[in-house]
């Protein structure tokens, strides 16, 4: 190949990752060239070798998921990306060090809201990642941050909140006027690794009180 | 020289440390006419112990007009700090003050947290002052009956939160605590407030 | 709290020392360039049993504040980074003060073994240029931290 010079073909070579599902992205430069092409390789910190992610060799996408081959929680990984056009190699850059530990972010819970009279009911559904434990099962948020826990609120009025939080999954706010609509939502803490979820949001209504109908 | 003023270093350094907010002091250098800058500057326990040559200069007071600055931000583990502090008049500066005693920030006063509790229906609500990232409060609260029982729960302040879903006729009362863990100290309780639910009144 | 096996520590927040790190992380790590080595490789620290955790925790510490630390103020560092020195060298100071690794004879073994995973890491650490050295290490507190969360209870 006849390496070009520095074209700054390429540019932003960056890690995505949201709920361990970590996707590497890249731009093209000021200078590209149509019909750009671009291969992915990806390494642990600390190895000489680079590894060929197959599946994005030579592809014109901007985007490689790395998932799998970044999903040792104890390691950290760097990506390459080298940018060619038709007979010659232009550009390559290299991620920061990545680590999908402190670099995920989390998504909202997956949540169901059951409203009864004088109460409502928030139940969380886990929520299960791409790695996977010695024995081959999916490791759930609450299995890799040990302190993670939710925190459920219910808009009451415009003065005040009800909260509710701890590690268990299910909570209830108690108390409530029957046949009325209230705010609820819930979302995932991690502060250690500075992580807080966006909260999943439910718009629901208590339900009528029948025992003096 | 003859006729050049010397410009004096400040003098009266103190630091006065409520709820982990640490403030230090000292006495303005007064030059009749001219603006007086400060500059300040601090050393952990590392510091003087590993590399005594190291004065870090303050988050925020360097360079500062007022004879005092706000050092929390600067003092960031629980060991003694050494701080110090010269002025500045245009191309002049003083010698450096350093403040008699090093600091160590478990010393700081942990007042009673200030406290609001209301009722809304048959919603006991509570609201805790907002004292930063350090703070937590504990909160003791039971119904005065004979041999009540006390509920507690730790939280966080700046929130209005909901409490306990109170009977109607019954009387409340809550007290708290402040915690601060980064010490390991904590406050005298409050002054215990209660509140009263109105006989038949309907839920909200 | 910190729970090293035996040995207990308080009044060290963790998050404050992330917090403290994470404020250089970027330009610290990007400083080095030497992908292919890494100070604190798995066999340093991955299976460390709680009875050796404390005096891999207080030999990695001291190194921290003797060598790193202390030598990374020769260079000439940006505000932002003296301050994070500092947070996280004076914490490092109240842990390993608070720190009383066994000497009994019966640990002797347990001390060994904690004292082989230092010495790699060590080791690693004398083979590179010191400049580059001390940036790779500094950089690396994201491990050190991030395998101390193991031990600290909330």
């Amino acid at each position: 190949f006849l390496a070009a010079e520095d074209t700054s073909s390429l540019q932003y070579v960056k890690f995505q990752s949201s709920n361990f599902e970590n996707i590497l992205t890249w731009d093209d430069g000021p200078e590209s060239i149509p019909g750009t092409v671009y291969s992915v390789e990806y390494k642990r910190y600390g190895e000489t070798e680079w590894l060929a992610k197959e599946g994005c060799q030579r592809t014109t996408q901007k985007s490689c998921n790395l998932t799998m081959e970044t999903s040792n929680l104890t390691e950290l990984y760097y990506a390459m990306v080298t940018a060619f056009s038709p007979g010659s190699l232009l550009d390559s850059k290299r991620s920061d060090r990545f680590s999908s530990l402190q670099h995920t972010t989390i998504k909202p819970p997956d949540v169901t809201c059951i409203p009864k009279v004088r109460s409502i009911q928030m139940l969380v559904h886990p929520t299960f990642t791409p790695i996977l434990a010695e024995d081959g099962h999916q490791l759930a948020l609450e299995e890799i941050f040990h302190d993670l826990f939710y925190r459920s609120e219910l808009r009451v009025n415009h003065t005040y909140q009800m909260y509710l939080e701890g590690k268990q999954r299910e909570y209830e706010f108690v108390g409530l006027t029957p046949d009325t609509e209230f705010l609820g939502s819930i979302k995932i803490l991690a502060p250690m690794w500075s992580k807080e979820s966006a909260p999943y949001v439910c718009r629901v209504k208590t339900l009528p009180d029948r025992t003096w109908a | 020289p003859d006729g050049v003023v010397v410009l004096p270093a400040p003098q009266n350094l103190s630091i006065q440390s409520a709820n982990m907010k640490h403030l230090l002091t000292w006495s303005p250098v007064i030059m009749p006419g001219e603006t007086v800058f400060y500059s300040v500057e601090y050393q952990g326990e590392y510091e003087s112990l590993y590399t005594s040559h190291i004065w870090i200069p303050s988050s925020w007071c360097s360079p500062t007009k007022g004879p005092e600055c706000d050092v929390t931000d600067d003092i960031t583990a629980t060991v003694p700090y050494n701080l110090r502090v010269r002025a500045t008049l245009g191309s002049q500066t003083s010698a450096w003050s350093t403040l008699e005693h090093p600091f160590n920030r478990n010393s700081t006063v942990l007042t009673p947290p200030r406290m609001e509790v209301t009722k809304d229906g048959l919603h006991l609500v509570i609201e805790l002052e907002d004292l930063g990232p350090h703070f937590e409060f504990l909160v003791v609260y039971w119904r005065e009956e004979p041999g009540a029982k006390e509920h507690v729960k730790v939280m966080t302040g700046g929130l209005p939160v909901h409490l306990e879903t109170m009977e109607p006729g019954a009387m409340y009362c809550v007290k708290a605590e402040a915690l601060v863990k980064a010490i390991g100290k904590h406050s005298a309780f409050n002054q215990a407030e209660c509140v009263e639910v109105q006989g038949e009144s309907l839920p909200l | 709290e910190f729970r090293f096996g035996p040995c207990r520590v308080e009044n060290v927040i963790l998050l404050e020392l992330w917090e403290a790190f994470r404020a250089v992380k970027d330009s610290v790590q990007t400083q080095d360039n030497i992908t292919s080595v890494r100070l604190l490789k798995p066999e340093v620290l991955h299976d460390v049993s709680d009875a050796e955790s404390c005096y891999l925790v207080h030999s990695l510490l001291k190194f921290y504040l003797n060598t790193v630390f202390k030598n990374y103020h020769n260079k000439r560092v940006e505000f932002k980074i003296l301050k994070s020195i500092s947070t996280l060298a004076n914490n490092f100071i109240v842990i390993t003060s608070k720190l009383r690794p066994c000497v009994k004879n019966d640990m002797l073994s347990i001390y060994k073994s904690a004292h082989r995973r230092f010495l790699l890491f060590k080791r690693a650490f004398k083979q590179l240029d010191t400049e580059a050295a001390l940036t790779k290490a500094f950089g690396e507190v994201d491990i050190l931290l991030t395998w101390m969360e193991k031990f600290y209870h909330y």
